[in-house]
């Protein structure tokens, strides 16, 4: 008797998700696709910035004010981890980095002045934001946190541990491409084979990454991005230039949580020249594909 | 693994992801509160009994998956007390302390709780020991509660030596509808027996047994627009005495910018007469049992309330609560109210600071 | 007027169902975000509530409600 593979996309965080359950029937692979949507939908209403209700707008809405705003216990892990990855990235992985967004503008491929770019980046200071017991303030009007850069990671892996909880023991969770393998491929225990984009041709696969169990994250200056005047400018900004990064086309890692895959190869990315070093040093399997097109891996 | 890599696995790794989620949850943080009540009664402009009571009050959860909770009370009761009929008569001054505590442990979608409590004054002394659990749905939007108690009660004054024990059971379902409105359905169920007469009032000689019985509904609406709360609960109780009450309360909660919360409340009660209750009018009366008390008469009766709390730091929170009690005869909506009784009127304040940890 | 009860009872029970009842639609984890704030949920402040019970259960006949169990006193 063995496992039968099930496939259940949905949408979710703005991007096209699966799950892949292996279940002996499709009656007990559909429980635990429901408890594994519920979870990845639970995460975004919860984290969202577009919700006007939800924890990360209501925290966002009082900078300034002198207003504390209390958190749980969830949000308090974000919040530590959040925390950790500042400190082991030399402050590059910064999740005040958002209001960028209100500058750059990748739909109008809108490069923004100097003056502009100078009244944002103040506001760009996770050491400055306050936080004590459970209750977290932003000192300054304009400031704001978002956890994008590991939100869609972290709703992985939470699914993920929703289906294990449900008896899935072989099975991937895949939210447009941040994906945590749950166990091996049933019968002989194979791994998955992980298609990884090539970053310049769209339809094309630049390389297979195997995978037993745990997350696979790959970070890329060809999600969002605009080109002007030969030059790509791309969703991943420096928090301290306000600029794009540009060292990277690809950075894909794999690393026992999709979460700490996804940090890791984002912060690689920002680390620019220094990534591969960083990236070597880490522990974690890697692959990533610099602009020249060379490739360097674990 | 080089440090950075080691640092940001250990931090992922110290994360809830791999926790169960419980359906009632271990409280998330310790708190410790201290309330203070003044209450006073007043009859026909007259001050009757007053109470200044202190209260304190603990919750600790503790290795993850438990939780205890303990209070401390201690009034200080002086004033007249009514003896013979809603008049006035002999002074008292009493001094009672309360003390409980309970233990609760957490499952995925059940929850267990074991009590005891202590109540003593200088002729009263009640101790108890309860049970109660939930169990959740799957789903976590159904649960049930159930709950089982006994008491035992010793009177001693004047001389006279007395005991009464009761046991009590408790069941219901608390459902959420919507994502605003959750109720909950409860029925109760106490036999007492023992001695329930008033020694202090005269003519008061009561059955060895009471049977009481109440079902309660409450329902609880969250309204968008301004993120206030509306409280709603009715209750109906009947006994063994032929005693048939109605309890209907509002509370509207409204959250404020600032850390500040307002509580308008109103609270209807309507209760008809023990059925060995006697009007002083139409002695001599010739039945086993009596009683001239007040509070076994027919009557209705309001609560008007305001509480005002502040919340500071997140961590602090003090309110502030007062509210007006009025029994009136005259004020049933479910039958006659008893003849020849004074309105009975009282006025609580209660001032509470809370701190979280 | 059967005619008229049976289509009243029927408008009832769609506009029952249209309400969001969970009978029909039960409600998603991730929509109970409102459920959680202290004042929606049935365990209000206990010091509170001590207090009034307990001036309740001595000025008046009925008590209980909520569950079983608490302390007695000699006030009624």
């Amino acid at each position: 008797m063995s496992d039968t593979p099930f496939r259940f996309n949905f949408s979710a965080m703005g991007s096209p998700c699966e799950l892949l359950i292996c279940a002996d029937s499709r009656a007990k692979a559909e429980l635990a696709a429901e408890a594994g949507v519920a979870e990845v939908k639970r995460i975004e209403h919860k984290y969202s910035r577009y919700r006007p209700d939800s924890l990360v707008s209501a925290i966002n809405a009082r900078a300034g004010s002198g207003e504390w705003s209390e958190f749980d216990n969830e949000t308090a892990w974000l919040l530590n981890f959040a925390d950790t990855l500042y400190s082991n990235s030399e402050g590059l992985f910064d999740i005040t980095s958002g209001v960028l967004r209100r500058v750059w503008n990748f739909d109008k491929a809108l490069i923004p002045s100097l003056a502009a770019l100078e009244a944002v980046l103040p506001l760009i200071a996770w050491s400055r934001v306050e936080i004590k017991n459970k209750a977290i303030r932003l000192p300054e009007a304009g400031m704001e946190i978002d956890f994008g850069g590991f939100g869609k990671e972290y709703a992985a892996d939470s699914a993920a541990v929703a289906l294990q909880k449900k008896g899935i023991a072989h099975g991937y969770v895949n939210l447009g491409g941040d994906i945590r393998v749950i166990g091996p491929q049933p019968g002989d225990s194979s791994p998955w084979k992980m298609a990884i984009q090539d970053p310049r041709q769209r339809d094309e696969i630049v390389a297979t990454i195997p995978v037993f169990q745990g997350g696979l994250a790959t970070s890329g200056d060809y999600e969002k991005y605009f080109e002007h005047d030969g030059r790509r400018y791309c969703h991943v900004m420096n928090p301290k230039t306000g600029v794009p990064v540009s060292y990277w086309q690809s950075v894909s890692i794999v690393a026992p949580l999709a979460i700490v895959a996804g940090s890791c190869s984002t912060i690689t990315m920002l680390m620019e020249e220094k990534g591969g070093d960083w990236m070597k040093k880490s522990g974690f399997s890697y692959l990533g594909i610099s602009n020249d097109g060379n490739r360097v891996s674990s | 693994m080089g440090l950075a890599g080691r640092a940001i696995l250990a931090a992922a790794l110290s994360m809830p992801i791999l926790e169960t989620a419980r359906a009632e949850t271990v409280p998330e943080s310790a708190v410790i509160s201290y309330k203070y009540l003044d209450y006073q009664e007043s009859q026909l402009g007259e001050d009757r009994i007053g109470v200044k009571a202190r209260a304190w009050s603990v919750l600790l959860p503790f290795a993850g998956d438990w939780s205890v909770q303990a209070t401390y009370t201690k009034d200080a009761v002086s004033g007249a007390s009514p003896r013979f009929w809603s008049k006035a008569a002999a002074s008292m001054r009493d001094n009672r302390e309360a003390k409980d505590i309970s233990v609760t442990r957490y499952f995925s979608h059940d929850t267990l709780t074991i009590g005891a409590s202590l109540s003593d004054e200088n002729d009263y002394r009640s101790e108890g020991f309860s049970f109660a659990g939930t169990h959740s749905t799957e789903d976590k939007n159904t649960t049930f509660n159930y709950g089982f108690a006994v008491t035992n009660d010793d009177i001693s004054s004047n001389g006279l030596q007395e005991n009464k024990r009761k046991v009590d059971w408790a069941l219901g379902i608390t459902q959420i509808l919507t994502s605003k409105d959750i109720v909950q359905l409860t029925v109760t169920d106490v036999q007492g027996k023992g001695y329930f007469t008033d020694p202090y009032k005269l003519f008061d000689l009561r059955p060895d047994s009471r049977h009481q019985n109440t079902a309660q509904v409450r329902w609880n609406h969250f309204i968008e627009g301004s993120d206030a709360t509306l409280r709603l609960s009715y209750r109906y109780y009947t006994d063994s005495w032929s005693i048939k009450a109605h309890t209907l309360g509002v509370e509207y909660v409204q959250p404020l910018p600032g850390g500040w919360v307002l509580t308008p409340s109103l609270r209807v009660h309507d209760q008809s007469a023990a059925e060995f209750y006697v009007n002083p009018a139409d002695f001599p009366w010739t039945a086993t049992y009596s009683s001239l008390d007040q509070r076994l008469s027919a009557f209705g009766a309001r609560t008007y309330g305001f509480k005002v709390s502040k919340t500071f730091d997140a961590n602090w929170t003090v309110d502030v609560k007062y509210e007006k009690y009025l029994q009136r005869s005259g004020w049933r909506l479910f039958g006659q109210g008893s003849p020849d009784i004074d309105p009975f009127d009282a006025k609580m304040f209660q001032l509470g600071v809370s701190y979280r940890f | 007027m059967r005619g008229r009860t049976t289509k009243l009872s029927l408008l009832a029970l769609a506009m029952l169902s249209a309400s969001g009842c969970s009978l029909v639609q039960p409600v998603q984890p991730w929509e109970k975000g409102m459920l959680s704030r202290p004042e929606m949920t049935f365990e209000t402040d206990r010091l509170d509530a001590a207090y009034t019970e307990h001036v309740y259960f001595s000025k008046e006949a009925a008590s209980g409600g909520s569950g079983a169990g608490g302390g007695g006193c000699g006030c009624n």
